[in-house]
Protein backbone atom coordinates (compact mmCIF):
# COMPACT_ATOMS: atom_id res chain seq x y z
CA UNK A 1 0.00 0.00 0.00
CA UNK A 2 3.04 2.26 0.23
CA UNK A 3 3.90 2.03 -3.44
CA UNK A 4 2.20 5.23 -4.54
CA UNK A 5 4.08 7.51 -2.07
CA UNK A 6 7.25 5.68 -3.15
CA UNK A 7 6.69 6.68 -6.77
CA UNK A 8 6.15 10.29 -5.78
CA UNK A 9 9.34 10.17 -3.71
CA UNK A 10 11.29 8.78 -6.68
CA UNK A 11 9.91 11.53 -8.91
CA UNK A 12 10.84 14.27 -6.44
CA UNK A 13 14.34 12.90 -5.81
CA UNK A 14 15.04 12.64 -9.54
CA UNK A 15 13.62 16.09 -10.20
CA UNK A 16 15.36 18.04 -7.45
CA UNK A 17 18.56 15.99 -7.13
CA UNK A 18 19.02 15.67 -10.87
CA UNK A 19 18.01 19.24 -11.60
CA UNK A 20 20.39 20.78 -9.09
CA UNK A 21 23.25 18.47 -10.01
CA UNK A 22 23.11 19.00 -13.76
CA UNK A 23 22.85 22.76 -13.18
CA UNK A 24 25.96 22.83 -10.98
CA UNK A 25 27.76 20.59 -13.46
CA UNK A 26 26.78 22.78 -16.41
CA UNK A 27 27.92 25.96 -14.64
CA UNK A 28 31.28 24.50 -13.66
CA UNK A 29 31.97 22.76 -16.94
CA UNK A 30 31.59 25.67 -19.30
CA UNK A 31 31.36 29.43 -19.45
CA UNK A 32 28.52 29.16 -21.92
CA UNK A 33 28.24 28.82 -25.67
CA UNK A 34 29.80 31.42 -27.94
CA UNK A 35 33.37 30.20 -27.40
CA UNK A 36 35.95 30.61 -30.11
CA UNK A 37 38.52 27.85 -30.16
CA UNK A 38 41.89 28.33 -31.83
CA UNK A 39 43.94 25.18 -31.33
CA UNK A 40 44.19 24.70 -27.59
CA UNK A 41 43.12 28.29 -26.84
CA UNK A 42 39.58 29.20 -25.96
CA UNK A 43 38.03 32.66 -25.59
CA UNK A 44 34.57 34.08 -24.91
CA UNK A 45 34.42 37.47 -26.66
CA UNK A 46 30.75 38.10 -25.84
CA UNK A 47 30.81 36.93 -22.21
CA UNK A 48 30.59 40.45 -20.73
CA UNK A 49 27.90 41.74 -23.09
CA UNK A 50 24.13 41.77 -22.91
CA UNK A 51 24.12 39.30 -25.81
CA UNK A 52 25.69 36.55 -23.70
CA UNK A 53 23.57 33.41 -23.49
CA UNK A 54 21.77 32.49 -20.22
CA UNK A 55 24.45 29.96 -19.28
CA UNK A 56 27.17 32.56 -19.70
CA UNK A 57 25.21 35.08 -17.65
CA UNK A 58 24.69 32.57 -14.84
CA UNK A 59 28.32 31.58 -14.93
CA UNK A 60 29.62 35.14 -14.74
CA UNK A 61 27.13 36.06 -12.00
CA UNK A 62 28.38 33.13 -9.95
CA UNK A 63 32.10 33.61 -10.64
CA UNK A 64 31.95 37.38 -10.07
CA UNK A 65 35.06 38.08 -12.13
CA UNK A 66 35.90 41.48 -13.53
CA UNK A 67 35.67 40.79 -17.25
CA UNK A 68 37.47 42.69 -19.96
CA UNK A 69 35.40 45.03 -22.07
CA UNK A 70 35.63 44.65 -25.82
CA UNK A 71 37.96 47.65 -26.19
CA UNK A 72 40.16 46.47 -23.33
CA UNK A 73 41.26 42.99 -24.23
CA UNK A 74 40.41 39.38 -24.87
CA UNK A 75 41.44 36.48 -22.63
CA UNK A 76 42.37 33.13 -24.10
CA UNK A 77 42.60 30.13 -21.79
CA UNK A 78 44.24 26.80 -22.56
CA UNK A 79 43.58 23.81 -20.32
CA UNK A 80 44.71 21.22 -22.88
CA UNK A 81 47.65 21.03 -25.28
CA UNK A 82 47.33 20.89 -29.06
CA UNK A 83 46.78 17.11 -28.92
CA UNK A 84 43.88 17.61 -26.50
CA UNK A 85 45.62 16.16 -23.42
CA UNK A 86 45.03 17.99 -20.12
CA UNK A 87 47.92 20.26 -19.10
CA UNK A 88 49.77 18.60 -16.22
CA UNK A 89 52.54 20.00 -14.02
CA UNK A 90 54.44 16.73 -14.43
CA UNK A 91 55.04 17.44 -18.13
CA UNK A 92 57.00 19.98 -20.15
CA UNK A 93 55.41 22.20 -22.79
CA UNK A 94 56.49 24.69 -25.41
CA UNK A 95 54.53 27.68 -26.71
CA UNK A 96 55.84 28.87 -30.06
CA UNK A 97 54.73 31.21 -32.80
CA UNK A 98 52.98 34.58 -32.81
CA UNK A 99 49.95 36.05 -31.13
CA UNK A 100 47.21 37.80 -33.12
CA UNK A 101 47.84 41.55 -33.43
CA UNK A 102 47.61 43.29 -30.06
CA UNK A 103 49.31 46.26 -28.42
CA UNK A 104 50.39 44.17 -25.44
CA UNK A 105 49.85 40.65 -24.22
CA UNK A 106 50.39 38.84 -20.95
CA UNK A 107 50.76 35.12 -20.33
CA UNK A 108 50.65 33.41 -16.94
CA UNK A 109 50.27 29.96 -15.47
CA UNK A 110 46.98 29.66 -13.63
CA UNK A 111 45.27 27.19 -11.36
CA UNK A 112 42.11 25.42 -12.48
CA UNK A 113 40.01 28.41 -11.45
CA UNK A 114 41.90 30.74 -13.80
CA UNK A 115 43.68 32.64 -11.00
CA UNK A 116 47.46 33.03 -11.01
CA UNK A 117 48.95 29.78 -9.71
CA UNK A 118 50.58 29.69 -6.29
CA UNK A 119 54.30 29.51 -6.97
CA UNK A 120 57.47 29.43 -4.91
CA UNK A 121 58.63 33.03 -4.57
CA UNK A 122 61.20 34.03 -7.16
CA UNK A 123 60.10 31.62 -9.86
CA UNK A 124 58.79 33.20 -13.06
CA UNK A 125 55.08 32.51 -13.46
CA UNK A 126 54.22 35.24 -15.95
CA UNK A 127 55.56 36.84 -19.11
CA UNK A 128 54.40 39.70 -21.28
CA UNK A 129 55.12 41.05 -24.73
CA UNK A 130 57.69 43.50 -23.36
CA UNK A 131 59.75 40.97 -21.41
CA UNK A 132 59.61 37.96 -23.77
CA UNK A 133 62.77 37.19 -25.74
CA UNK A 134 62.09 36.99 -29.48
CA UNK A 135 63.59 35.42 -32.60
CA UNK A 136 64.78 37.75 -35.39
CA UNK A 137 61.37 37.35 -37.09
CA UNK A 138 59.67 38.51 -33.84
CA UNK A 139 58.18 35.10 -33.12
CA UNK A 140 58.86 33.60 -29.72
CA UNK A 141 59.24 30.25 -28.03
CA UNK A 142 58.44 29.77 -24.35
CA UNK A 143 59.41 26.68 -22.36
CA UNK A 144 56.96 25.71 -19.62
CA UNK A 145 58.34 23.19 -17.17
CA UNK A 146 59.04 22.58 -13.52
CA UNK A 147 62.81 22.61 -14.11
CA UNK A 148 64.57 25.82 -15.15
CA UNK A 149 65.22 26.34 -18.88
CA UNK A 150 67.34 28.85 -20.81
CA UNK A 151 65.54 31.53 -22.81
CA UNK A 152 61.88 32.17 -22.05
CA UNK A 153 60.80 30.00 -19.13
CA UNK A 154 57.58 29.77 -17.17
CA UNK A 155 57.68 27.74 -13.95
CA UNK A 156 54.94 25.30 -13.05
CA UNK A 157 53.08 24.62 -9.81
CA UNK A 158 54.23 21.67 -7.68
CA UNK A 159 51.81 19.10 -9.05
CA UNK A 160 48.41 18.65 -10.60
CA UNK A 161 46.69 20.17 -13.58
CA UNK A 162 46.98 23.81 -14.54
CA UNK A 163 45.86 26.30 -17.16
CA UNK A 164 47.57 28.90 -19.27
CA UNK A 165 45.98 32.32 -19.65
CA UNK A 166 46.95 34.58 -22.54
CA UNK A 167 45.37 38.03 -22.55
CA UNK A 168 45.58 40.28 -25.60
CA UNK A 169 45.18 43.96 -24.73
CA UNK A 170 43.77 46.47 -27.22
CA UNK A 171 43.31 43.90 -29.92
CA UNK A 172 41.13 44.25 -33.02
CA UNK A 173 40.20 40.60 -32.59
CA UNK A 174 38.04 41.27 -29.54
CA UNK A 175 35.39 43.15 -31.43
CA UNK A 176 34.94 40.87 -34.40
CA UNK A 177 34.49 37.26 -35.29
CA UNK A 178 37.49 37.62 -37.62
CA UNK A 179 39.51 36.02 -34.85
CA UNK A 180 38.67 32.64 -36.38
CA UNK A 181 41.16 33.23 -39.18
CA UNK A 182 43.96 34.24 -36.86
CA UNK A 183 46.76 32.01 -35.71
CA UNK A 184 47.45 31.54 -32.02
CA UNK A 185 50.81 30.23 -30.79
CA UNK A 186 51.20 26.46 -30.81
CA UNK A 187 51.15 24.65 -27.47
CA UNK A 188 53.00 21.35 -27.72
CA UNK A 189 54.03 18.80 -25.12
CA UNK A 190 57.75 18.13 -25.23
CA UNK A 191 57.89 15.34 -22.67
CA UNK A 192 56.78 14.06 -19.30
CA UNK A 193 58.59 13.07 -16.13
CA UNK A 194 62.30 12.53 -16.54
CA UNK A 195 62.03 11.22 -20.08
CA UNK B 1 7.73 -1.85 -13.26
CA UNK B 2 6.19 0.42 -15.83
CA UNK B 3 5.05 2.71 -13.06
CA UNK B 4 8.58 3.22 -11.72
CA UNK B 5 9.66 4.07 -15.26
CA UNK B 6 6.96 6.72 -15.49
CA UNK B 7 7.94 8.05 -12.06
CA UNK B 8 11.56 8.47 -13.21
CA UNK B 9 10.46 10.00 -16.50
CA UNK B 10 8.30 12.58 -14.70
CA UNK B 11 11.25 13.26 -12.43
CA UNK B 12 13.49 13.89 -15.44
CA UNK B 13 11.02 16.40 -16.86
CA UNK B 14 10.96 18.10 -13.48
CA UNK B 15 14.76 18.13 -13.41
CA UNK B 16 14.92 19.77 -16.84
CA UNK B 17 12.39 22.39 -15.80
CA UNK B 18 14.25 23.09 -12.55
CA UNK B 19 17.51 23.37 -14.49
CA UNK B 20 16.02 26.03 -16.78
CA UNK B 21 14.54 27.93 -13.85
CA UNK B 22 17.84 27.95 -11.96
CA UNK B 23 19.89 29.00 -15.00
CA UNK B 24 17.53 31.83 -15.92
CA UNK B 25 17.04 33.17 -12.41
CA UNK B 26 20.54 32.69 -10.99
CA UNK B 27 21.95 36.04 -12.23
CA UNK B 28 19.32 37.88 -10.17
CA UNK B 29 20.16 36.48 -6.77
CA UNK B 30 23.66 35.00 -6.58
CA UNK B 31 24.96 37.83 -4.41
CA UNK B 32 28.40 36.93 -5.74
CA UNK B 33 28.32 38.83 -9.03
CA UNK B 34 30.83 41.53 -9.87
CA UNK B 35 28.42 44.45 -9.21
CA UNK B 36 27.66 43.22 -5.68
CA UNK B 37 31.32 42.61 -4.92
CA UNK B 38 32.29 46.10 -6.05
CA UNK B 39 29.50 47.63 -3.97
CA UNK B 40 30.92 45.74 -0.99
CA UNK B 41 34.28 47.51 -1.48
CA UNK B 42 32.97 50.67 0.13
CA UNK B 43 31.29 53.99 -0.67
CA UNK B 44 29.98 54.97 -4.06
CA UNK B 45 31.94 57.34 -6.31
CA UNK B 46 35.38 56.28 -5.24
CA UNK B 47 37.96 54.20 -7.09
CA UNK B 48 39.22 51.32 -4.93
CA UNK B 49 42.57 49.78 -5.87
CA UNK B 50 42.67 46.00 -5.95
CA UNK B 51 45.61 43.84 -4.97
CA UNK B 52 46.98 40.55 -6.30
CA UNK B 53 45.36 38.65 -3.42
CA UNK B 54 41.59 38.42 -3.04
CA UNK B 55 40.24 41.09 -0.70
CA UNK B 56 37.25 40.78 1.65
CA UNK B 57 34.84 41.56 -1.16
CA UNK B 58 36.31 38.74 -3.28
CA UNK B 59 38.03 40.84 -5.91
CA UNK B 60 41.62 40.72 -7.16
CA UNK B 61 43.71 41.97 -10.06
CA UNK B 62 43.52 38.55 -11.68
CA UNK B 63 46.59 39.03 -13.87
CA UNK B 64 50.12 39.54 -12.53
CA UNK B 65 50.73 42.55 -14.79
CA UNK B 66 47.33 44.23 -14.53
CA UNK B 67 46.56 46.87 -11.91
CA UNK B 68 42.84 47.44 -11.38
CA UNK B 69 40.65 50.02 -9.66
CA UNK B 70 36.88 49.67 -9.34
CA UNK B 71 34.17 52.22 -8.60
CA UNK B 72 30.45 51.71 -8.23
CA UNK B 73 28.20 54.65 -8.98
CA UNK B 74 24.61 55.75 -9.33
CA UNK B 75 23.55 58.38 -11.87
CA UNK B 76 20.07 58.80 -10.41
CA UNK B 77 20.78 62.31 -9.09
CA UNK B 78 23.70 63.50 -11.17
CA UNK B 79 26.01 62.17 -13.90
CA UNK B 80 29.35 60.67 -12.94
CA UNK B 81 32.60 62.04 -14.33
CA UNK B 82 35.54 59.64 -14.73
CA UNK B 83 38.92 61.28 -14.95
CA UNK B 84 42.51 60.08 -14.85
CA UNK B 85 45.79 61.03 -16.37
CA UNK B 86 49.35 59.92 -16.04
CA UNK B 87 52.23 58.29 -17.82
CA UNK B 88 51.33 54.62 -18.11
CA UNK B 89 51.97 52.32 -21.08
CA UNK B 90 48.31 51.34 -21.33
CA UNK B 91 45.04 52.05 -19.63
CA UNK B 92 41.48 50.99 -20.29
CA UNK B 93 38.12 51.60 -18.70
CA UNK B 94 34.93 49.57 -18.93
CA UNK B 95 31.56 50.74 -17.64
CA UNK B 96 29.01 48.08 -16.73
CA UNK B 97 25.41 48.27 -15.60
CA UNK B 98 24.22 46.60 -12.40
CA UNK B 99 23.56 43.34 -14.28
CA UNK B 100 27.28 43.29 -15.27
CA UNK B 101 26.54 43.94 -18.93
CA UNK B 102 29.08 46.08 -20.73
CA UNK B 103 27.79 49.57 -21.50
CA UNK B 104 30.98 51.19 -22.74
CA UNK B 105 34.67 50.46 -22.93
CA UNK B 106 37.66 52.30 -24.27
CA UNK B 107 41.43 52.44 -23.99
CA UNK B 108 44.06 55.15 -24.14
CA UNK B 109 44.42 54.98 -27.93
CA UNK B 110 40.84 56.11 -28.40
CA UNK B 111 41.06 58.88 -25.81
CA UNK B 112 41.61 62.59 -26.35
CA UNK B 113 45.23 63.40 -25.63
CA UNK B 114 45.80 60.21 -23.64
CA UNK B 115 43.75 61.29 -20.62
CA UNK B 116 40.63 59.60 -19.32
CA UNK B 117 37.65 61.95 -19.56
CA UNK B 118 34.30 60.15 -19.65
CA UNK B 119 30.92 61.20 -18.31
CA UNK B 120 28.17 58.66 -17.69
CA UNK B 121 24.61 59.75 -17.14
CA UNK B 122 20.97 59.08 -17.84
CA UNK B 123 19.52 60.11 -21.20
CA UNK B 124 17.64 63.14 -19.78
CA UNK B 125 20.73 64.37 -17.93
CA UNK B 126 22.84 64.05 -21.07
CA UNK B 127 20.27 65.86 -23.22
CA UNK B 128 20.25 68.72 -20.71
CA UNK B 129 24.03 68.85 -20.74
CA UNK B 130 24.29 68.78 -24.54
CA UNK B 131 21.91 71.73 -24.87
CA UNK B 132 24.38 73.93 -23.03
CA UNK B 133 27.67 72.06 -22.90
CA UNK B 134 29.92 73.41 -20.13
CA UNK B 135 33.44 74.43 -21.15
CA UNK B 136 35.09 71.60 -19.18
CA UNK B 137 33.05 68.97 -21.01
CA UNK B 138 33.92 70.10 -24.55
CA UNK B 139 36.15 67.08 -25.14
CA UNK B 140 34.45 64.65 -22.79
CA UNK B 141 33.01 61.39 -24.04
CA UNK B 142 29.37 61.16 -22.98
CA UNK B 143 28.02 57.71 -22.18
CA UNK B 144 24.33 57.03 -21.78
CA UNK B 145 23.28 54.65 -19.01
CA UNK B 146 19.98 52.85 -19.57
CA UNK B 147 19.82 51.96 -15.88
CA UNK B 148 21.03 54.38 -13.19
CA UNK B 149 23.38 52.16 -11.20
CA UNK B 150 26.50 50.48 -12.44
CA UNK B 151 30.20 50.14 -11.93
CA UNK B 152 33.40 51.10 -13.68
CA UNK B 153 36.63 49.13 -13.92
CA UNK B 154 39.80 51.07 -14.66
CA UNK B 155 42.86 49.05 -15.58
CA UNK B 156 46.44 49.80 -16.34
CA UNK B 157 49.42 47.59 -17.02
CA UNK B 158 52.78 47.32 -15.29
CA UNK B 159 54.77 45.13 -17.70
CA UNK B 160 57.87 45.57 -15.53
CA UNK B 161 58.26 46.29 -11.83
CA UNK B 162 59.50 49.81 -12.55
CA UNK B 163 56.03 50.72 -13.85
CA UNK B 164 54.37 49.80 -10.55
CA UNK B 165 54.62 53.25 -9.03
CA UNK B 166 53.24 55.16 -12.01
CA UNK B 167 50.45 52.60 -12.33
CA UNK B 168 49.53 53.06 -8.67
CA UNK B 169 49.65 56.84 -8.99
CA UNK B 170 47.48 56.73 -12.11
CA UNK B 171 44.83 54.62 -10.38
CA UNK B 172 44.86 56.35 -7.00
CA UNK B 173 44.49 59.79 -8.60
CA UNK B 174 41.65 58.66 -10.86
CA UNK B 175 38.33 60.36 -10.20
CA UNK B 176 34.82 58.90 -10.18
CA UNK B 177 32.90 61.95 -8.99
CA UNK B 178 29.36 63.18 -9.38
CA UNK B 179 29.27 65.98 -11.90
CA UNK B 180 27.42 69.12 -10.90
CA UNK B 181 27.09 72.23 -13.02
CA UNK B 182 27.68 75.45 -11.22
Amino acid sequence: MFRFPLFILVTLIVAFGGGIMITLYALDATQGFGAIKLGAWEAFPALQTVDADPYAKSHRARAGKLLYGSAEGLTFTASVDDEGARLNAGCRYRISGQTPPARLWTLFTADNGGNPAAMKPGLPSALNSWTVLRQPDSSFSIEISAGAQPGNWLALPQAGTFRLVLTLFDTPTAGSSGVIDLAMPKLTKTGCGNA
Amino acid sequence: MLRIFFAVLTGLFGAALLHLIIILSLPHFTGKDAATRIEAEGDLNNFYLLTDAYDDAGLANGDPFVRTAVCSFDVEDAPVHFTAKGKVPFWSIAIYDSASNEVFSMNDRTSVGGALDVLAGGSIQLTDLRKNLPQELQQTILVEMARPDGYAVLRTLAPQTSFDESARNFLSEAGCEQFTTR
